[in-house]
């Protein structure tokens, strides 16, 4: 018995499920179900169509890359049952899937962490545009203009000064 | 006597019709397979079978289409239908391996660009006259 994977949307095909489609090159492509059957009948690409895994795995929303997705093959050659090698295997194949799982979770986890870095920002600009509807810009207006009004006659008084000076340095020149 | 028509209705079998299998043209890792240079020699240079349009002598390997004459296929050449498939392709084509590794079996690795450009005859008989061209120079030059 084996569990094969859908041509179209790489889910498990159990035996007795599914259609099978032999192409005229002998390759043999197995579908899961008629609709992954009529997607390819109608020739739409696995990649673009969002419900797929390789949808997912080639824009990123799931983990595509990792070391624990190297123990899952294909083996050819039957092996002689051995129960402590069933038993290791087994123990083995749970492990495996607990990491896995782990992985992929932190994985989808930091994809959603840069939506709220980005929700972030966007917020703080939003506030910064719409500063005035916080605080009015003619708050503190009076005060700003008295401040002016003072910084002003502080600079006359310092160009006059500085007028005798120069006047006083031609005369000696 | 006339009878009432039985079925007025036909459905969406006209749709239906072409997504059968026993239509089904070429795919696109058909095609990539195709666009190889021993292959599309082979396709480009048929013999002549007068079954097929214009006896088989104007194809164009992307569309996996046979045309009546030259005229017609330069003319295709220019139509939107091959400059879609010629960008279709671009990406590498989708198989039964990548469905696997799709599912958890291996790394999965996303598909490489490369670049296509239309495949005529002339073109692949250039290629062969450039090697030809440059394998005597090769031996020449070993013989020195």
């Amino acid at each position: 018995m084996r569990i094969e994977t859908c041509y179209f949307c790489s889910s498990r095909i159990y035996p007795g499920h599914g259609i099978q489609f032999v192409r005229n090159d002998c390759k043999i492509f197995k579908f899961c179900r008629s609709k992954c059957h009529a997607a390819f009948k109608k020739k739409k690409n696995p990649r673009k169509v969002k419900w797929t895994k390789a949808y997912r795995k080639t824009v990123g929303k799931e983990l595509a890359v990792d070391p624990s997705f190297e123990f899952e093959k294909r083996r050819n050659t039957p092996l002689k049952y051995n129960r402590e090698l069933w038993s290791k295997t087994v123990d083995a194949m749970k492990k495996v899937e607990l990491i896995r799982q782990k992985r992929q979770n932190t994985h989808i986890m930091q994809r959603l962490r840069k939506g709220r870095e980005l929700e972030q920002e966007r917020d703080v600009k939003e506030v910064q545009r719409d500063l005035s509807l916080i605080r009015s810009p003619a708050a503190g207006l009076k005060e700003r203009k008295k401040l002016e009004e003072v910084n002003e006659q502080d600079d006359k008084m310092d160009n006059s000064d500085e007028e005798m000076e120069a006047e006083a340095i031609e005369v000696t020149g | 006597m006339t009878y009432k028509r039985r079925k007025y209705h036909k459905g969406d079998t006209h749709l239906k019709k072409g997504w059968r299998t026993k239509r089904r043209t070429k795919d696109l890792d058909e095609i990539d397979d195709d666009i190889k240079e021993e292959n599309a020699k082979k396709l480009l240079n048929q013999q002549v079978d007068f079954d097929k349009p214009g006896a088989a002598q104007h194809y164009c390997v992307h569309c996996a289409r046979y045309f009546i004459n030259d005229r017609a296929l330069q003319d295709h050449f220019a139509t939107k239908v091959h400059k879609r498939r010629l960008k279709a392709l671009e990406l590498e084509p989708y198989s039964i391996e990548e469905s696997e590794r799709a599912a958890g079996r291996g790394n999965y690795i996303a598909p490489q660009k490369r670049k296509i450009e239309t495949l005529t005859k002339e073109d692949l008989d250039d290629l062969d006259a450039d090697t030809d061209a440059v394998s005597p120079a090769k031996i020449m030059k070993t013989d020195d």
